[in-house]
């Protein structure tokens, strides 16, 4: 056998569940004097599933404390049969999960896929960027007009999620041991954010994950100030939000747009 | 072709459980070593913490991803991540296996050994060459513990390891507890691996803690080193003189003073088998 023909075949062996047939053994490997060739390939199955079943527990803790170990383990080998990893980092073996279960999902718990999404959304942003947190003085230095065209940089470890179901109080009380609730399905965008090195979770209202979501895509000061426009005191609730913003961490630069004049063709 | 070892003395794994401990006090041990794949993010506090360490003590990157012994072309995306920390860090040393653990693209997250024959030999010595042109310096790979043995191999492991290091002009990180491990369960003696291991491409040594399975031994480095591995650490250190020592510990991870016991340990291993004789012998 070649090298490539022998690496095909034990990566078959060893990933597939199945038991390689006694020709393909004696044909690939020897027995030795502790394991015979077929117990030294169940050796290495055994810990490809338990290794990665790990790395997948320890991205979705509350699913899997929610599932139990044999219910998530039984979902996990599902999920790695169909989706094996393709990233050198294990951590990120459970990248599909969510869309996993939004594909399959249980049809009593079909709030489990956002569980999953906000679980992994936590991940990514414990290990996103760090960016240095922009001051209120950066504000004080243009004027009203400068900023109202200037634009919001965010931190890359922000992040804005919308979920169907009210996941945030599932994961809470799986994090504290406590009993889970029935699934809502309610529109619930979080925003999930790092600070330090701890990461927080919390529920937005819709015309802040508007707001949040024009600053991200490059709108400018007073287009995400528009997004308040329902309230009751707009500018009161566009100061107050972008206060609370600056105050978490969220925002880490203010970047300056050119006036319309500044723009003219110099003939 | 040369390889020169570094003289750092006695290293320990660098663990998210005693991450504080290190952040707020001095090194209790003269290097530390990380898990390479396990800092890779560009943010977060892994990659603080190690920043941090750094400015006061060698940092060795050990990686379990490279799959240098893969038919898969090497991956881009790995060795651009690896080239970025390697700039971040400036590691004293960067690891990884000798094995295999991708197949078209997939991971098994494993170190699967390699068939040791003259194909595998020219492939993977032709890889290495590549992966140390890219960054632009040496890299050392480590013996794996091994479960299965290739009918088709044409040498011992040992043979290969000492032919890949002298074609591909790379170091060796000998696990000596692998040996153990693989000897035990392949059957063959120890120490005639380690009479075939050129001592002047070994930079560093492994000793960590293994399981007993019955039937098998398996490296599970979450217990103390076994007292056979450690009389096998001193057989190697009277074939390789000195060399930078690491403790293992990956599972159930002790405390910090149990680990940095394990490091002493080594040092006086060390210091007693390379005292010079006639002061060893003096009443």
């Amino acid at each position: 056998m070649t090298l490539a023909e022998t690496q095909a075949w034990l990566y078959q062996a060893i990933t597939s569940g199945e038991r390689p047939t006694p020709e393909d053994l004696e044909l690939c490997l020897a027995d030795g004097p502790a394991l015979s060739a077929r117990e030294g390939v169940a050796v290495y199955a055994s810990m490809y599933l338990a290794r990665l079943i790990d790395a997948l527990r320890e991205a979705f803790p509350n699913l899997a404390r929610f599932l139990g170990e044999e219910t998530f383990a039984a979902l996990a080998e599902d999920y790695l049969g169909r989706h094996p990893s393709e990233h050198h980092d294990i951590g990120r073996a459970g990248r599909l999960l969510p869309a996993f279960l939004r594909k399959h999902p249980d049809p009593e718990r079909p709030d489990l896929a956002d569980l999953a999404e906000l679980e992994w959304t936590r991940q990514q942003v414990f290990f996103a960027a760090a960016a240095p947190q922009l001051g209120t003085e950066a504000f004080a230095r243009l004027d009203p007009e400068e900023l109202a065209r200037s634009r919001l940089l965010l931190s890359p470890a922000l992040q804005i999620l919308r979920l169907d179901h009210a996941v945030a109080p599932l994961w809470r009380h799986l994090e504290h041991g406590e009993p889970p609730d029935s699934p809502l399905v309610v529109s619930s965008p979080l925003a999930i954010w790092r600070r330090g090195a701890e990461v927080f979770h919390c529920p937005l209202p819709l015309d802040e994950v508007a707001a949040l979501e024009r600053a991200a895509s490059g709108g400018s000061l007073a287009q995400i100030c528009e997004a308040f426009a329902e309230r009751e005191d707009p500018s009161a609730a566009a100061h107050g939000a972008i206060a609370s913003w600056m105050a978490e961490g969220w925002v880490t630069g203010l970047e300056r747009s050119p006036a319309p004049t500044d723009l003219a063709s110099p003939d | 072709m040369a390889f020169h070892r570094l003289d750092l003395g006695h290293g320990l794994g660098l663990r998210t459980k005693h991450f504080a401990q290190f952040e707020s006090g001095p090194s209790p041990v003269d290097w530390v070593e990380v898990v390479t794949e396990n800092f890779m993010a560009e943010g977060g506090r892994p990659i603080a913490v190690l920043e941090s360490v750094r400015r006061d003590t060698p940092v060795v990157l050990h990686g379990v991803s490279l799959s240098i012994g893969s038919t898969d072309p090497l991956s881009e995306r790995y060795l651009d991540d690896l080239a970025r920390l390697v700039a971040r860090i400036q590691p004293a040393m960067v690891t990884d296996h000798l094995c295999w653990g991708t197949w078209q693209g997939r991971y098994v997250h494993d170190l699967l050994p390699l068939p040791y024959t003259e194909e595998a030999l020219v492939h993977v010595a032709a890889r290495v060459a590549a992966v140390q042109e890219r960054l632009g310096r040496q890299v050392l790979l480590e013996n794996p513990s091994t479960y299965l043995a290739y009918r088709g191999s044409t040498m011992s492991e040992w043979e290969f390891l000492a032919e890949l290091a002298a074609r591909a002009d790379c170091g060796i990180l000998l696990d000596v507890n692998n040996v153990y491990v693989s000897a035990h369960n392949l059957g063959f003696d120890p120490l005639e691996y380690l009479d075939g291991i050129p001592p002047d491409r070994v930079g560093q040594l492994h000793l960590a803690g293994h399981s007993d399975k019955g039937k098998y031994l398996l490296d599970t480095h979450d217990a103390p080193v076994s007292e056979p591995v450690w009389e096998l650490y001193r057989e190697t250190l009277r074939r390789l003189g000195r060399v930078p020592t690491l403790i293992e510990w990956d599972d159930r991870i002790p405390p910090l003073p149990e680990l940095v016991a394990e490091s002493r340990r080594a040092a006086s291993i060390e210091a007693e088998e390379l005292t010079p004789a006639l002061r060893r012998a003096a009443p």
